[in-house]
């Protein structure tokens, strides 16, 4: 695993290139290593985005990592390859499970104060799944506006637009 | 930002089911809902040494020949004398075995009062996909015994 891809991952412990090659001819025990490597990584994607639904999505971004582990080349990409698939998977679940959450939002609660996480998840679900697929990137993961571009498949003006859109509508719902 | 509630978590049964979809090979993938808690399932479950030959067919014995916390090794020896070592994760709620030419994985976790629990089985070799009548001949057989345990029953 280089560096590269460590720093741009994130806490996520380096994954043994070998056990990757494993993975790619198929081998069950491998494949299953790799599966509980990936997943805290994948979860902390697809949680934000799909939240109730983030199960769901981290199951079928998996599904969809794992089969086509073949077409990766580079053992020190997967990090990388995964955080696009599990951010796809992620929106088209929530797309999909169409829900949205239209209740106001209570007081708000002051820093420390254990609501506050129950809070921010509230204002997160008020967003659309993409503009809370642009706030993990950014925000949450610290991904550079071009990484998004291409993880999101659209250009980098309407990263930065949609960026904006998104961290406008929390900050509104946050204050409200 | 980093709470637990922002990330979501795959239970024991969504790793099978993404096993079940990514693992090449001939396998058979079944669920069933236990009226038992996930305790009594997992004690009958795990005690591979006993129970693996009462629920395949083809297995006369099952024994662990070393490793060490959750990674073991296992000597399995068919009803006609076929032998093979085994590769063996065994955690709670979570089993996978395999050999050069076969797999084999079971998963559990509470739901309602009982339990969720699910298998994996069939053949890894290229070409196995011929035999997949005979991984759900197994698979079917299997799981059934295994829902109709004594030990299982109130």
């Amino acid at each position: 695993m280089t560096t590269a891809v460590q720093q741009e991952a994130g806490p996520t412990p380096g994954i043994d290139p070998a056990l990757v090659r494993d993975a790619q001819r198929g081998d069950p025990l491998a494949l299953a290593e790799l599966m509980e490597l990936l997943t805290p990584y994948v979860g902390r994607i697809c949680g934000p985005i799909a939240r109730q639904d983030g199960p769901d999505a981290a199951q079928d971004a998996l599904i969809v990592i794992l089969r086509g582990l073949r077409q990766l080349r580079e053992p020190a990409a997967l990090l990388g390859w995964a955080r696009t698939i599990a951010v796809r998977e992620a929106v088209r679940v929530a797309q999909r499970a169409g829900r949205t959450v239209t209740a106001p939002l209570d007081e708000l609660r002051a820093a420390g104060d254990p609501q506050l996480a129950t809070d921010v998840e509230d204002a997160l679900a008020r967003l659309t799944p993409e503009h809370r697929a642009v706030l993990v990137l950014r925000d949450l993961e610290g991904v550079d506006e071009t990484t998004t571009s291409s993880v999101l498949a659209v250009p980098l003006g309407t990263v930065r637009s949609r960026l904006a859109r998104a961290r406008r509508s929390f900050r509104k719902v946050w204050e409200s | 930002m980093t709470d637990n509630w922002m990330v979501a978590e795959l239970d024991p049964i969504r790793r099978l089911r993404v096993l079940a979809a990514t693992v090449p090979g001939a396998l058979r993938h079944r669920e069933v809902l236990l009226p038992a808690p996930v305790d009594r399932v997992w004690a009958v479950a795990s005690d591979l040494e006993r129970e693996l030959p009462r629920l395949l067919t083809t297995v006369r014995s099952f024994r662990f020949t070393g490793g060490e916390g959750e990674r073991l090794r296992a000597h399995a020896v068919g009803r006609f004398g076929q032998q093979a070592d085994f590769e063996v994760v065994l955690r709670p709620g979570w089993c996978l075995m395999q050999s050069r030419f076969v797999v084999g994985a079971m998963a559990a976790v509470p739901e309602g009062e009982g339990t969720r629990f699910a298998t994996l089985g069939g053949f890894r070799f290229p070409g196995a996909r011929l035999l997949s009548p005979l991984t759900g001949l197994l698979g079917d057989v299997a799981i059934r015994r295994f829902a109709e345990h004594p030990a299982l029953r109130d």
